[in-house]
């Protein structure tokens, strides 16, 4: 028993679920019942700044928590049997330790910069409660210890997050986090069938390096159980925008206020990674798939998902869509490093989660500035923006390079670590063909993602009526981008150590 | 416990249902009373039997040679009349408040409360004989409770309802009297009582047979093609509905083809057999079948209906996967669909009994003016759909875990088809909680300003339900090894 | 107690000469004669069953104290005795139940004519059951189609005129056919008793002689009666007769005329031709078959029926069906399983026609579907009877028409090849009898809707409604309550009923 995983899940979850009371109360007061008068009541300067003190308060704790939990000895805790003799299980690891880090991260940041944003969007409280309840949630599903219990939490994410979507209540919103809601519920019941199959034929559930499946019962039922484990993998990819289920995440992203876009593109998105990376390496075996049709498969899969997404950002209007086309790309890069089954390859994954979380947080983030002092929304209105704040522009380059992979920067590691697993993989055509594709891919990406800073720095001859005054955002907004946008650099400019943890958890896993 | 009182158990809620036009009561609270009072001494009864099986059987009646109402209570049979007898008083609850509108409420609970005995006497029966008679007699009664509104729409659907019932009896009837020359007993034994020295010669019989005769007790579980009764049967009143729409008819249906696969023909003659394929092909279409239709389905007791049908499959499913696991799963599924149902279905009813609406897109912005109701509706959501954590999970994990075990290729593609439909519930029911908790911006909440909350005795059966749904969810060893010790038993060869 | 023996020749001559009695007597006391003679009779053959069950074996009445082949033979087992006594009871609750139609409806000079044809038609059904010698019986179904044609006419309107002639014509043509049947028996055997008709035919069947011959005869025995039990292809008189006959006709004539011709085919099966010969012949797949169509569209024809009368008439076809296919079965089981059925349709099928009379009452004394809307609810007593008779049709357990069902499918399960068809076809005419019965059971308790609209238009009675309490009508309510009763009996406490039966067939065989 270790009740620091516990509480470190329960804290931001309990406290998300009082706001939300808290918040619905205060609505059905509002409303009226019969023979009653509705009361019209705006929500105080005050009022919101209790509401940012305690959210504030309880972020701090519970990311601090869960930081001590995740970096202090090995810890697991067995709650109570779900079903089956399965229980509800935490167990901490390396992968746990990274996902739980960057989850963190992201979140503290996204939600700070949430405390200004929001004042636009409105209904603060209904949107901190499904936050901090998010947390605890996401939470849960990096310290989840075995098969089950991932998949509880997946489905309660793919839940608590859809509110964050749907967060402004136009239809166009709804119409967006129902179909979130059904490409993940779709995904995640791929991945049930997937677990099913598992179920007969591993010794346990609980993750363990190097898979658990039982190769003696396992014997005359291979084609089965790779089908069972493609299924798995297309499913789980659907939450990672993973070809060909991928469609509900350009809807969704920029419908969504843009904290909840960045912390979905960001975390979210990941946790389909995460599960990927627990069923296949954790459960499977790599050594199960590896050199048959489901690789080679996925691998396709991967690989045109990355063309096709940056090709659609390429050509996509609307900023905050060519992101979201943009993430869809950049996660199969992730996704194209667990296929090749390598430890180097492994690794680049790993670095390129970090790496993508850093900068396409930042990019939204950098959305939301442009939709908040400007309700600008389309990438040719954006500009002469590096003239008006430069600050912000100047973080947006630095993602921008960051997400092309250009030396110095976090991204330029990440996609070096791929290119060289591919490369050593030995798989015939594909050890050339990834890196490949990953080339074009780059210079798609700096295709849709520089222009914008061109134009920003240089408006051109049309733009010289323009009023250029300075306009930066408040702080509150523009620390955590200066944050994201210098962890982006000195993860670049000093990767050994991450390099050394990622190296580590990719030796575990893969001897 | 005597044996006599498994017939006092039955005749208790006949008995008293009889009484209720015939008494005069002071006021509705007392009729309340009354009504309550039978119908929880009639569970409390039911409860105390089960603690205290009786071993032997008791023969009520006897028609001719070996053929008579005998009853007795076995691990299956516990099970089911456990079940009713736990929702029976709850529904009663509800359905008194929410009759207070209707018309003609003392005949209304006549019927009610008759169908409780019989719905008792079906899980009490010891022999295939006694069920198929109480299975006769409940469509009977309960068809003046779907033509309780005596509107035309109610007149078409209790005819519908009662071709389809009576057709499907007419059919279980082959394959009882199958079992009745064939077999060594009429009893329920488990493994099947098939006689292969009697048979011989006419083995090649048996599938055909079966397939008649599931098809005929399935009828009543609305196993495509046999299920637009279940949609237009939901004109009636919402508690009947919810309660034998939902659980008691249907369950009945599902119960009464555990019994002949399990205890009459034996799984053990009817694995593998052309049989159990087609029948598995059948069940698997209803499956995704039920939820399409529900999809399409605008009209909220409608939808849930043919959510139902869907459901009443995943229990079918099980059955004909004749494993001791399959079992498990079915009865598990049973069990707990029935909450889930009865719950959804009792949602809908307190919208309509407070509101009258009865379309989907009139539900906008409810969520934030019925919170408890559809807070309520959401958790059974989100049970039907198999979020982990809720009850709904743990019979499908059962469910397609049997189906994997069971190395059956049909199987496996009734497993996508459990997703699928899972996948296709998420649609359904979600459609409708992201409706009535977020509206839209636009929305102009003085158009509801008069609707509310029910009040207590809607809601306490509704809470009790999403209690339950919560345990079994969370902490379902126990039960399931409860179930698993009845589908060993039941499961012999 | 031998005196008993002579019960059986009393209550035919009772019978016979009770009808010339009627006719010097007016309506009233011609009533209490019949009602009287019937009772007599009914007691006389209850006693006549005690006695051969007590004695175990049947004996031989020889009419005059000669012996055959001169005299004329009476023999009396278990069966005959037992069908003698429930015919009385079924003919006296029919009677009974339409005692206020016939006053209604017969002219008053002509009340008495109606007890001298039903007292004929008795006569003639008591001596179908007991006699032992063909000719005899050709006779007495001369007699018996006549008093019935009388049955049928008494109404006296332009339909029942035609139905009594179309019932005639058919009759006849069935009566040509067994004369026939007989006159080659009598042709290959030199003899007209039947117990030495039997003897000769079994000699015949080991020889192998006159095979042909033989089978021909029992052809055109079976198809007579058939023709005027009216088996499916011939049963065009009968949704007419039974359906525009008064009351009491129209149960009589389904309930027990026609029985009586099927329990004489039953009587050719054994005493004459003996059971073996009957089920090596082909004969009895043709009646299979016309059993198993009968069935199905015998209940079609109903379903389109709007009717209430002739929907009752159309499924006596049916049920005439399921006859058949007992026989056709060619199994003792399936013998005693038609025979039973012989006794639950007759009870029921009364049952259901004075209960549809009730209903008719209630509503104006129209027969239209349309018009009986909530009669349930207006006459309540006959809303009961016609919903228990409508459930005993439908085999619902607890009432008659379950158990013979029951029998049907078990008697099928011993055999091979007819066996799937056989319960198909009652699982099919089960739910397409739940189609039109509890259609009317629906229909009856629809109430009438009271602020019509364009929906319920066409639910609307459109004659003139009254309630009627079972007191206004006490001998009819008493009929119908009998009847319920019978019906649960034979439903509930059918194992010595059976057992009764079974006997009887050993005796007969």
């Amino acid at each position: 028993m270790d009740g620091m995983i516990l509480i470190s899940i329960a804290l931001p979850a309990i406290a998300g679920i009082l706001l939300l009371l808290n918040s619905f109360m205060e609505h059905l007061k509002a409303s009226g019942t019969i023979g009653k008068e509705p009361v019209v009541k705006k929500t105080t300067e005050e009022q919101l700044r209790s509401l940012h003190i305690f959210t504030g308060i309880i972020m701090a704790v519970s990311a601090g928590l869960t930081m001590a939990t995740a970096w202090t000895g090995s810890r697991s805790l067995k709650l109570f049997v779900l079903l089956d003799e399965i229980p509800v299980y935490f167990q901490i690891d390396e992968i746990s330790k990274l996902f739980a880090t960057i989850v963190t991260i992201i979140w503290l940041l996204a939600g700070f910069y949430a405390f200004v944003y929001m004042k636009h969007e409105g209904e603060e409280k209904r949107y901190f409660g499904f936050y901090l309840l998010l947390y605890g949630v996401l939470i849960g599903l990096d310290f989840s210890g075995n098969l089950i219990t991932m998949y509880l939490f997946y489905e309660l994410m793919t839940l608590t997050s859809m509110p964050l979507v749907l967060h402004n209540g136009s239809r166009e919103s709804i119409m967006a986090a129902l179909k979130y809601l059904f490409y993940s519920m779709c995904g995640a019941y791929a991945g049930l069938f997937g677990i099913f199959f598992l179920y007969r034929y591993c010794d346990s559930f609980t993750f363990t390096a190097g898979g658990t499946l039982n190769m003696a019962a396992v014997s005359g039922h291979e084609g089965l159980l790779l089908i069972a484990v493609f299924v798995m993998l297309v499913g789980f990819g659907a939450k990672a925008g993973m070809f060909p289920l991928h469609s509900w995440l350009p809807a969704a992203h920029p419908v969504a206020p843009s904290p909840a876009s960045a912390f979905l593109s960001g975390i979210i998105v990941k946790c389909g990674v995460l599960a990927t990376i627990r069923s296949v390496y954790y459960i499977v075996g790599p050594g199960f798939i590896r050199g048959t049709w489901v690789q080679y498969t996925w691998m396709i899969l991967t690989l045109v998902t990355v063309f096709m997404g940056s090709l659609l950002a390429f050509r996509e209007p609307v900023f905050k869509k060519r992101l979201a086309y943009s993430t869809v790309s950049q996660i199969s890069y992730i996704l194209f490093g667990l296929s090749l089954l390598t430890p180097t390859a492994f690794a680049g994954a790993l670095l390129h989660t970090v790496a993508h979380a850093v900068v396409k947080c930042g990019l939204f983030l950098t959305a939301g500035v442009f939709l908040y002092q400007y309700g600008l929304t389309r990438v040719e209105q954006l500009k002469g923006m590096g003239k008006k704040m430069p600050v912000t522009m100047w973080c947006y380059t630095v993602f921008t390079l960051a997400l092309i992979g250009i030396p110095p920067t976090a991204g330029f590691i990440s996609k070096w670590f791929l290119a060289q697993g591919s490369l050593q993989s030995g798989i015939h055509v594909f050890s050339w063909l990834g890196p490949v594709v990953l080339l074009i891919s780059a210079l798609l990406t700096a295709g849709y993602l520089l222009p914008v800073t061109m134009k920003g720095f240089f408006p051109g001859e049309e733009a010289e009526g323009m009023d250029f005054k300075k306009e930066e955002p408040s702080p509150c907004m523009l620390i955590p981008l200066i944050i994201l946008a210098v962890l982006a650099v000195l993860l670049g400019l000093l990767p050994n150590p991450l390099i050394q943890y990622v190296t580590q958890a990719a030796a575990s896993v893969l001897q | 416990m005597s044996e006599i009182f498994m017939l006092i158990v039955i005749l208790l809620p006949l008995l008293g249902g009889i009484l209720v036009p015939l008494l005069h009561f002071k006021s509705r609270r007392s009729m309340l009373i009354y009504m309550e009072t039978v119908v929880v001494l009639t569970s409390g009864l039911m409860f105390l039997l089960l603690l205290n099986r009786p071993e032997e059987a008791l023969t009520v009646f006897r028609f001719t040679g070996n053929l008579s109402i005998t009853l007795r209570i076995d691990g299956l049979g516990s099970l089911y009349a456990g079940l009713v007898a736990f929702l029976w008083p709850f529904a009663m609850l509800y359905s008194f408040e929410y009759m207070k509108h209707e018309h003609n409420e003392k005949s209304f609970f006549l019927f009610y409360m008759v169908t409780y005995g019989i719905t008792l006497g079906v899980a009490l029966s010891e022999n295939i004989l006694t069920m198929y008679f109480f299975f006769e007699m409940l469509s009977l009664v309960t068809l003046p409770l779907v033509m309780h509104t005596r509107t035309r729409e109610a007149i078409l659907a209790s005819r519908t309802y009662l071709y389809y019932m009576l057709g499907g009896a007419a059919f279980a009837f082959i394959g009882m009297i199958f079992i009745l020359t064939y077999g060594t007993t009429a009893s329920f034994v488990p493994g099947g009582v098939l006689d292969m020295v009697k048979l011989d010669g006419r083995t090649n019989m048996i599938p055909v047979i079966f397939v008649l005769c599931f098809c005929g007790f399935a009828v009543k579980t609305a196993m495509w093609p046999f299920s637009s009764w279940l949609p237009k049967a939901g004109v009636a009143p919402t508690p009947v509905t919810a309660l034998l729409h939902a659980v008691a008819v249907v369950n009945t249906g599902a119960f009464a083809t555990m019994r002949v696969t399990y205890f009459s023909f034996g799984p053990g003659v009817l694995r593998g057999t052309g049989a159990q394929y087609f029948l598995m092909a059948l069940i698997v279409f209803t499956i995704v079948y039920g939820c399409s239709r529900a999809l399409k389905e605008t009209h909220i007791k409608r939808r849930l209906a043919w959510s139902t049908v869907s459901n009443l499959s995943y229990i079918l499913f099980g059955v004909i996967l004749m494993t001791p696991m399959g079992l498990t799963g079915a009865m598990a599924h049973m069990l707990f669909h029935s909450f889930m149902k009865i719950c959804s279905f009792f949602c809908a009813g307190a919208v309509m009994y407070k509101t009258g609406r009865n379309y989907i897109h009139e539900l906008d912005g409810f969520g934030r003016k019925m919170p408890k109701v559809f807070t309520i509706f959401t958790v059974s959501a989100l049970a039907l759909m198999g979020v982990p954590g809720l009850c709904g999970f743990v019979s499908k994990w059962n469910l397609a875990k049997a189906a994997v075990n069971s190395e059956n290729g049909l199987a496996y593609i009734g497993v996508a088809a459990l997703l699928c439909s899972a996948l296709l519930t998420a649609i359904y029911m979600l459609t409708i909680v992201v409706r009535a908790f977020f509206p839209g911006k636009d929305f102009d909440y003085e158009t509801i300003r008069d609707v509310e909350d029910p009040n207590w005795m809607m809601l306490v059966p509704l809470l009790v339900f999403v209690i339950v749904m919560l345990i079994f969810g969370l902490h379902s060893g126990p039960v399931m090894k409860l179930l698993e010790e009845i589908a060993a038993d039941a499961v012999i060869g | 107690m031998d005196f008993v023996r002579n019960f059986p020749f009393i209550s035919i001559i009772l019978s016979l000469f009770s009808g010339p009695l009627s006719s010097i007597l007016n309506g009233k006391w011609a009533k209490r004669l019949n009602t009287a003679v019937i009772s007599v009779i009914g007691i006389m053959s209850q006693a006549v069953l005690v006695y051969v069950l007590h004695t175990g074996e049947e004996f031989v009445y020889y009419m005059g104290h000669f012996p055959a082949p001169w005299g004329n033979e009476i023999r009396v087992g278990v069966l005959e005795a037992f069908m003698a006594v429930f015919f009385c009871v079924i003919m006296l609750l029919c009677m009974m139940g339409g005692i206020a139609e016939r006053q209604k409806e017969i002219e008053e000079t002509k009340q008495n004519l109606y007890y001298i044809v039903v007292n004929l038609l008795l006569c003639s059904l008591l001596a179908l059951i007991y006699t032992n010698d063909l000719f005899t019986a050709y006779v007495f179904v001369e007699i018996n189609t006549i008093s019935a044609c009388g049955l049928i006419m008494i109404k006296q309107n332009g339909r029942t005129i035609e139905a009594a002639t179309r019932y005639m014509i058919m009759s006849l043509l069935g009566s040509g056919m067994l004369l026939l049947g007989i006159c080659f028996l009598y042709d290959l055997t030199g003899q007209l008793l039947m117990s030495n008709i039997k003897e000769q035919v079994q000699l015949l069947a080991v020889s192998g002689q006159y095979h042909i011959p033989l089978v021909v005869s029992l052809g055109l025995m079976s198809v007579g009666l058939a023709i005027k039990s009216a088996l499916y292809p011939f049963h065009a008189w009968l949704p007419d007769a039974y359906g525009y006959s008064t009351l009491s006709s129209a149960a009589i004539l389904s309930s027990l005329v026609s029985k009586g011709y099927i329990f004489l085919l039953v009587k050719i099966f054994y005493r004459v031709i003996g059971f073996d010969v009957v089920c090596d012949s082909k004969v009895i797949n043709v009646l299979f078959v016309f059993g198993i169509i009968g069935m199905i569209m015998g209940s079609v024809s109903a379903i389109k029926e709007k009717d209430i009368r002739r929907m009752i008439a159309f499924s006596s076809v049916a049920q005439i069906g399921y006859i058949y296919m007992g026989f056709g079965l060619g199994t003792e089981v399936a013998v005693v399983a038609s025979v039973y059925h012989i006794l639950s349709h007759a009870a029921t099928k009364s049952l259901l026609f004075v209960a549809a009379s009730g209903l008719t009452d209630a509503s104006g004394g129209s027969r239209h579907f349309r018009d009986l809307t909530g009669a349930g609810y207006r006459n309540k007593l006959a809303g009961v009877a016609f919903t228990v008779g409508a459930l005993s049709m439908v085999g619902i357990p607890m009432f008659s028409g379950f158990i013979s069902k029951l029998l049907f499918a078990q008697a099928a399960m011993g055999h091979t090849h007819k066996m799937l068809p056989t319960l198909i076809a009652l699982a099919i005419s089960t739910v397409l009898n739940a189609v039109y019965f509890m259609k009317t059971v629906i229909r009856i308790y629809t109430p009438v809707p009271k602020n019509p609209d364009e929906a319920t238009v066409n639910v609307l009675p459109t004659t003139e409604c009254r309630n009627i309490s079972a007191k206004e009508q006490p001998v009819k309510s008493v009929a119908l309550f009998l009847f319920i009763v019978l019906n649960l009996i034979l439903g509930l406490n059918s194992e010595p009923i059976i057992r009764l039966l079974e006997i009887g067939i050993n005796m007969f065989g």
